[in-house]
């Protein structure tokens, strides 16, 4: 039977490498926990590819005064990983391996280049070939292989928004070439509050004459969330699919929605091949505002979230602010924890599948932490430009009771909401 | 009239440099050194390498003996100590004695250079048992072993699969006395721990430790890659108990970022010991009247803007005898006291004039 090695075991007859640690021994001294300080999982974790810096921590402890999923009570962080593996915990089965939502605040702080955003997929591969993967997590990847998107919803009706959008929405397939390919992503494809701001987008494409076009059933999954939650395999197989058919069209930029879709397309497709212009839509309509005419005045205060990806990941943190304080009536208000040392919002590196299994190792959810900040700052609305947290906010609004003092809404939305009829 | 040649009293690196600066700016050096050969505690204790570099210590003495040897401006004596002092600077009449005779010397100036010695563990008590169990040895025993490339278990003569380092032996103790960091012990650990996953790959290492005091280019130089390369486990809480159970070693403490007493079966421990004064430092201290400080060592009075200026004007020291020091130190202020006490003969010299 595995000893849990985090628990103080009272043995009655310990045997450590062969010597017993009975009789005269106890006399002395009550029991107490034996460690033998096994290092094979350290040793393990550091071969890998990718794992080698876990190795590096001196234990400075930075990492976890930044770490959100300590700060809702998780404990945990790089420092408290590395102690844990160094004692003999064996990450490979343990829970905190499903924890860390690579948000990267840890290795933001960390002087000796702790890399979490490598560790954790290197050892996450792992654990998922040896099928030690959370169920809900495994039911994702399923999905995702089957369906080309986590939800498990029809590939075929990838762009059944469109019909949504009282604007045209061409497809790749049709028109060949384009100024601008849109790559949508899964939760604006399919989730309703996901169409609402690809709608709002498309709408605003329109307005400014952008010559764009989508894929529609031939996009697949970016898969970034599943590659960082241990999905290699899966994640290489789609990015050849996706480069496959990139290379099928004319194109001069790749606009995306999802910030984890700009990750994957920017920082990992080229090492397959796929060399792109890839910008995320802040970035793509910050500079062009002063074409858009806004006729309405929103009287709002606002509060913007910066995902994890676009921030601190890819370094855009002014595009969203810029496009912000141009809406006119807005006023934007800063939360404590913004740009650099933005608060997670749960859903990265897999969290956006984990509710359930976190939901037994932290004292509140990371977005419920972020609502309650949001709401501090006396906001009407909190902003966001990441498929994920419209839908994880508004649950937050909810379950945290702040229901009519607080909405959620992508930027597109207000842009749209800005512009008037 | 004074004498312009300078006493240098002890053959280390410290003396060595010191004589050698000395030679170098056309002055004479008389070399005093107890031992009836140069190099000091590298040599005399048998480091292998040197401290953080890794340079071979005995091919690092050699150059630094070399320059002294056969110099025309350094009177060499070997198997020698000093025995009295009279006169102040710049006139300076020193005993030197050897094993058949006494010699007196006439020197402007002199600079003390005798440096320390290592921390006794068996003043410890009974916290690690060094003198009880063979396989509790320290970083000086380890240094001979490494030198030896023969790393064993004393108690079986075979290679240990698991080593520990204990540090702050002696050191940072208000009990014992010694309330102050040896400086390089640390360091030192760490080498050691690099060398022994160098002769042996598969041994585990573990180092405990109160503070990782690895200033300056130590940090990146030998703690980075000590944990990163040789994969060392440093590990915060000091072992205060070591119990031999079936032929192995039982090392107890606690780990303290963990919050737990740790139990762990060790082959071979280490104790890191750090510097006390030597012998002859004492006794240079009490022949030339010197101040010393609560831990007896020599008492310098210039605070950080003078390091090896002494209570006795004309009297400099250098290196390990003025308290902990590592071999940087110990060379760059035996360069300083050089400077200072060819300037002390010199303004002699202008007064005269």
């Amino acid at each position: 039977m595995p000893v849990d090695k985090r628990q103080i075991q009272e043995l009655e007859k310990a045997v450590v490498d062969g010597i017993e640690l009975t009789g005269d021994w106890n006399r002395m001294f009550a029991q107490r926990p034996i460690f033998d300080y096994d290092t094979a999982i350290m040793d393990k974790i550091t071969s890998l590819e990718g794992g080698e810096s876990l190795g590096w921590c001196y234990q400075c402890a930075q990492c976890v005064g930044v770490c959100p999923v300590d700060i809702v009570g998780g404990d945990y962080g790089p420092r408290k990983i590395y102690r844990n593996v160094q004692a003999g915990v064996d990450l490979f089965t343990d829970p905190d391996l499903w924890k860390c939502t690579t948000c990267m605040n840890c290795l933001r702080v960390c002087p000796k280049n702790v890399d979490m955003i490598q560790i954790m997929p290197a050892v996450r591969e792992e654990a998922v070939m040896d099928g030690q993967v959370p169920e809900e997590l495994q039911q994702v990847f399923e999905n995702t292989f089957e369906y080309g998107n986590p939800l498990g919803e029809s590939p075929r009706k990838r762009a059944e928004w469109t019909k949504k959008a009282s604007v045209p929405v061409p497809l790749m397939k049709d028109k060949k070439q384009a100024d601008v390919l849109w790559f949508v992503e899964c939760y604006p494809s399919y989730h309703p509050r996901g169409i609402d701001a690809s709608v709002a987008l498309a709408r605003v494409l329109n307005l400014l004459g952008v010559d764009f076009a989508i894929l529609g059933p031939e996009e697949k999954c970016s898969c970034d969330s599943q590659r960082l939650a241990g999905e290699k395999g899966l994640f290489e197989e789609f990015a050849e699919q996706n480069i496959r058919t990139f290379k099928k069209y004319r194109f001069n930029q790749i606009l995306v929605t999802d910030p984890h879709a700009l990750n994957a397309l920017k920082k990992e497709y080229p090492k397959y091949g796929g060399k792109y212009q890839v910008v995320h839509y802040t970035t793509f309509l910050a500079p062009l505002l002063d074409k858009l005419e806004f006729k309405n005045t929103l009287s709002y205060k606002v509060t913007f979230h910066d995902p994890c990806y676009l921030g601190r990941h890819n370094g855009e943190f002014e595009a969203p602010r810029q496009i912000l304080t141009a809406l006119p009536g807005v006023e934007l208000v800063e939360m404590g924890r913004c740009r650099q040392n933005s608060f997670c919002c749960g859903g990265g590196g897999g969290g956006m599948w984990l509710d359930g299994f976190m939901a037994d190792h932290v004292a509140e959810r990371l977005s419920e932490r972020r609502v309650r900040e949001a709401v501090g700052t006396g906001a009407d609305v909190l902003a966001v430009c990441c498929p994920y947290e419209v839908s994880r906010f508004e649950d937050a609004v909810k379950s945290t009771g702040n229901e009519g003092k607080l909405i959620v809404k992508d930027i597109i939305e207000l842009v749209v909401e800005a512009l008037g009829d | 009239m004074p004498s312009q040649d300078i006493l240098v009293i002890g053959g280390g690196p410290a003396g060595l440099e010191a004589a050698r600066s000395i030679a170098d700016l056309g002055y004479r050096a008389i070399l005093v050194e107890k031992r009836d050969r140069l190099g000091g505690t590298p040599d005399e204790a048998g480091y292998a390498a040197l401290t953080p570099d890794l340079r071979n210590a005995e091919e690092a003495m050699n150059e630094m003996i070399a320059r002294v040897q056969n110099n025309p401006n350094v009177e060499l004596h070997l198997g020698a100590t000093v025995v009295d002092a009279k006169g102040q600077a710049p006139d300076f009449t020193v005993t030197i004695k050897n094993a058949k005779e006494s010699k007196q010397v006439n020197v402007g100036a002199v600079i003390i250079c005798t440096g320390f010695q290592h921390f006794d563990p068996g003043r410890e008590t009974q916290k690690y048992g060094y003198y009880e169990f063979p396989d509790v040895i320290t970083l000086v025993d380890c240094e001979k072993m490494l030198k030896a490339h023969r790393v064993v278990r004393p108690s079986t003569g075979e290679p240990p699969e698991r080593v520990c380092f204990i540090q702050c032996v002696g050191s940072r103790d208000r009990r014992i006395g010694n309330e102050y960091c040896s400086k390089v012990c640390c360091g030192i650990a760490s080498k050691e721990a690099i060398e022994i996953k160098q002769q042996l790959p598969n041994a585990k290492v573990f180092i405990f430790y109160i503070d990782m005091r690895m200033y300056g280019y130590w940090e990146n130089e030998i703690y980075w890659p000590a944990q990163e390369k040789y994969k060392v486990n440093y590990v915060k809480g000091i072992a205060t108990e070591i119990l031999q159970r079936d032929g192995k070693l039982l090392v107890r403490g606690e780990d303290t970022t963990m919050r737990r007493p740790f139990e762990i079966p060790m082959d071979l421990v280490v104790l890191s010991v750090g510097m006390e004064p030597s012998a002859g430092t004492r006794e240079m201290a009490k022949i030339f009247g010197l101040k010393q400080n609560k831990y007896k060592f020599i008492e310098t009075i210039g605070g950080a803007l003078d390091t090896v200026s002494t209570t006795v004007p004309g009297v400099f020291a250098a290196g390990a005898c003025t308290g902990p020091a590592d071999l940087e130190d110990s060379i760059s202020a035996a360069g300083l006291a050089a400077v200072k006490a060819i300037s002390t003969v010199r303004q002699a010299e202008t007064v005269k004039a």
